[in-house]
């Protein structure tokens, strides 16, 4: 009995000390204030992600953690990768409850509860990846904590995978196979919908852009029997799990002229279509592994948004804490539509990728100081984007 | 003191470590929250809300657990029982109707289960992974179809607007323990139901039939999973695939957490659910508010499974006593 309750004590003690001394090594604000990003005045943002780990998400951060925290009296702190609508209303009311002064948003699980969140806590939010649809817009445009969005329209991301179509149909290719990435993820449903398109073909009977969309949503993925046209999908996988390593070899056994992925490819895929020879194409970024894979002639064809791609969506939401809320012409939130670069060579992957490296983005602390401030308008800050 | 005594202390003691650890991780918790800086008020209302379903689900499947079986389909349940509450909504825009259908949608699931479970004598655990995928599959297949680009569905938040209060959260969430309180403590059937845990041949040779409470413990727990999507919906009124993903395991640590025993029978508490499940969020958040996830991935998750572990190996101790439980 007395071992016993020994070892109850000691085990409770031993929970109580564990969790006192991560509590003094806590990552609160540091005590001494050495670090000027946790100064008193700084301004607090708070990001919401659902992709921790796509070259795309970390290049976001780098930009963000790296090169705006530096050259900004800014606080950046990232939410682990949110799975759910509820996981982002819950991460919101977190940074409130902490008098976050904004939010910017990398997560689309539910971005009409997010908006409808942080109007609830008076907290500015912006959204930096991917854009609301038509009638969200509509609806949201007008709240006063709606700071705006600035990405990709999914107009655009249709548009970028149609490109990629195109240009392998233009190279002459016969068979492709099709990574559909996270359908129903819209982003990728619209992007995968485009590059059947671009390769001239129909699904379920139609090139035409809601017409193929509505028919993936419901397939929940690209139905094969579907798709008809002179340039074949000899093969089609999507996600990432125990059966897609099979999946991929199975593709690779039917020999595709090319392996046109709709995102992450890179991450998942590269080492063994480089060692089979098969050429691939992705929608991702200008990161230093699709650099790699770029260089050793595998990735022949990459759309990409550059890391600092995101950085108008911080100058509207540093612009918002400022006082300054920037509203578009019409008096709404602003919305604008970013479009993908595209690399089919090493020369031209370089022009962005070391262009917008390190210490030197595209959208640099001189290009980003020239839309912050009281005196900053829409026509400013559109004028930039549509410059880059 | 005699041996007799000396056990019944051990027992208590160990009865009460589940309620002394709650109020710990609460004080803890709402130090570690002043110290960083938070708003306590708004922090403890986060903790709650995400507490609130995982314990209203969990407390249902304590009637299951307690027969000595188990449900990992409720998360799925719950998700599908929200999916076809917001579809049902967006086509008749009746909350009356809504509401039925959420409760309907779990019991139904749950009384499948049962009925796979008591009559075709499948074990539960064969059927409810079979339920969680064909349910989760059915879900998704209504939210992206439905959802499209938005990638899920949704009612206005105004509808649930009237109860998205704690305070009406927390009488709900009183109501229905207050319920299987009774039951499980008060009737004939809990006492049963524990009997058939402890051992289910003595009990059939008693003349107790298993099915039926078999079938009555799904019941419970289905009456939990649609009060369980209700409260999802008040927290955030649209449901997308991963909607109540976490709830199915969570169910099972929070279960562990209020110190109850796996194996159910007479040591089952109907308390264990609450308790648990808000000691398991309380401690997700205080791992979550110390440690930068991005420092150290999954050091919460280890942190969380030593707890845990620890938590198994002391309740476990009034289990491995020569006596038979009094």
């Amino acid at each position: 009995m007395k071992n016993r309750f020994k070892k109850v004590l000691s085990l409770a003690l031993a929970g109580v000390m564990s969790v006192s001394m991560l509590a003094g090594c806590g990552k609160g604000d540091s005590a001494d204030g050495s670090a000027s990003k946790s100064g008193k005045d700084s301004v607090k943002i708070g990001v919401l992600v659902a992709d921790v780990s796509g070259e795309e998400a970390i290049g976001f951060r780098n930009y963000y953690e790296k090169y705006i925290q530096e050259n900004y009296d800014v606080t950046f702190d990232y939410t682990d990768a949110l799975e759910s609508a509820e996981d982002e209303k819950s991460a919101i009311e977190k940074f409130a409850s902490k008098g976050y002064d904004a939010i910017i948003s990398l997560s689309s699980s539910d971005r009409a509860q997010q908006i409808e969140t942080c109007e609830e806590y008076g907290v500015y939010y912006a959204i930096a990846s991917g854009v609301l649809d038509e009638e969200q817009y509509e609806t949201y445009k007008g709240y006063e904590h709606f700071v705006g969005q600035i990405g990709p329209s999914n107009e655009t991301e249709f548009e970028a995978g149609k490109a990629m179509g195109e240009h392998f149909k233009s190279q002459g290719v016969s068979k492709v196979a099709i990574y559909g990435a996270f359908i129903p993820n819209p982003m990728h449903v619209y992007r995968a919908a485009g590059v059947i398109a671009g390769l001239g073909d129909t699904y379920g009977g139609t090139d035409d852009m809601n017409g193929m969309i509505g028919q993936i949503f419901g397939d929940q993925a690209i139905d094969l029997s579907k798709i008809e046209g002179d340039v074949e999908v000899v093969a089609y996988l999507q996600g990432y799990g125990d059966t897609t390593t099979d999946e991929l070899n199975a593709a690779i056994q039917k020999a595709p002229d090319a392996f046109l992925s709709v995102g992450m490819a890179t991450t998942f895929f590269a080492q063994t279509l480089s060692q089979n020879d098969i050429q691939f194409a992705d929608i991702d970024s200008f990161t230093e592994m699709n650099l790699d894979s770029m260089t050793n002639g595998t990735l022949t064809y990459l759309a990409g948004k550059y890391s600092s791609s995101i950085g108008p969506v911080f100058a509207l939401v540093m612009n918002a804490v400022n006082g300054n809320v920037i509203r578009d012409n019409d008096g709404n939130a602003v919305s604008l539509s970013q479009g993908y670069l595209v690399a089919t060579d090493v020369d031209s992957f370089n022009q962005y990728y070391v262009t917008d490296n390190g210490d030197t983005p595209i959208y640099d602390k001189e290009s980003l100081d020239s839309i912050i401030g009281d005196s900053v308008t829409f026509e400013n800050i559109k004028t930039l984007v549509e410059s880059k | 003191m005699s041996k007799g005594n000396k056990l019944k202390n051990s027992q208590m003691l160990i009865a009460i470590l589940p309620i002394v650890a709650l109020i710990v991780l609460f004080i803890v918790f709402c130090t570690v929250v002043q110290m960083n800086e938070y708003r306590l008020d708004m922090y403890l209302k986060i903790v709650f809300n995400e507490a609130v379903v995982l314990a209203v689900v969990a407390t249902g499947a304590i009637f299951i657990y307690t027969l000595g079986t188990f449900d990992i389909s409720l998360g799925a349940s719950t998700l599908f029982a929200a999916t076809l509450g917001v579809t049902v909504y967006n086509k008749t825009e009746s909350l009356v109707l809504m509401i039925l259908v959420l409760f309907l949608a779990g019991i139904v699931c749950s009384l499948f289960n049962s009925i796979l479970a008591s009559i075709f004598n499948i074990p539960a655990f064969v059927t409810t992974v079979a339920m969680m995928s064909v349910l989760s599959a059915i879900a998704s297949q209504i939210i992206t179809t439905d959802g499209g680009a938005l990638g899920g569905i949704s009612i206005p938040s105004s509808v649930v607007e009237p109860y998205t209060g704690v305070g009406f959260k927390i009488l709900l969430l009183g109501l229905y323990f207050g319920i299987c309180y009774f039951i499980f403590q008060h009737t004939k059937t809990g006492r049963r139901m524990k009997y058939i845990g402890g051992n289910p041949l003595c009990a059939g040779l008693t003349g107790i039939k298993a099915n039926k409470y078999t079938i009555i413990a799904f019941v419970m727990a289905g009456i939990g999973v649609g009060l369980g999507a209700f409260l999802t919906l008040t927290y955030t009124p649209s449901v997308t695939t991963q909607t109540a993903s976490s709830i199915g395991m969570n169910i099972f640590i929070a279960i562990v957490f209020g110190g109850m025993p796996i194996s159910g029978g007479p040591r089952s508490k109907i308390y264990a659910a609450l308790v648990g499940g808000f000691s398991y969020m309380l401690l997700n958040d205080i791992l979550e508010i110390l440690i930068d996830s991005s420092a150290a991935y999954g050091i919460t998750q280890v942190i969380s499974a030593v707890f845990f572990l620890a938590v198994v190996y002391v309740t476990s101790m009034n289990y491995r006593s020569q006596m038979l439980p009094r």
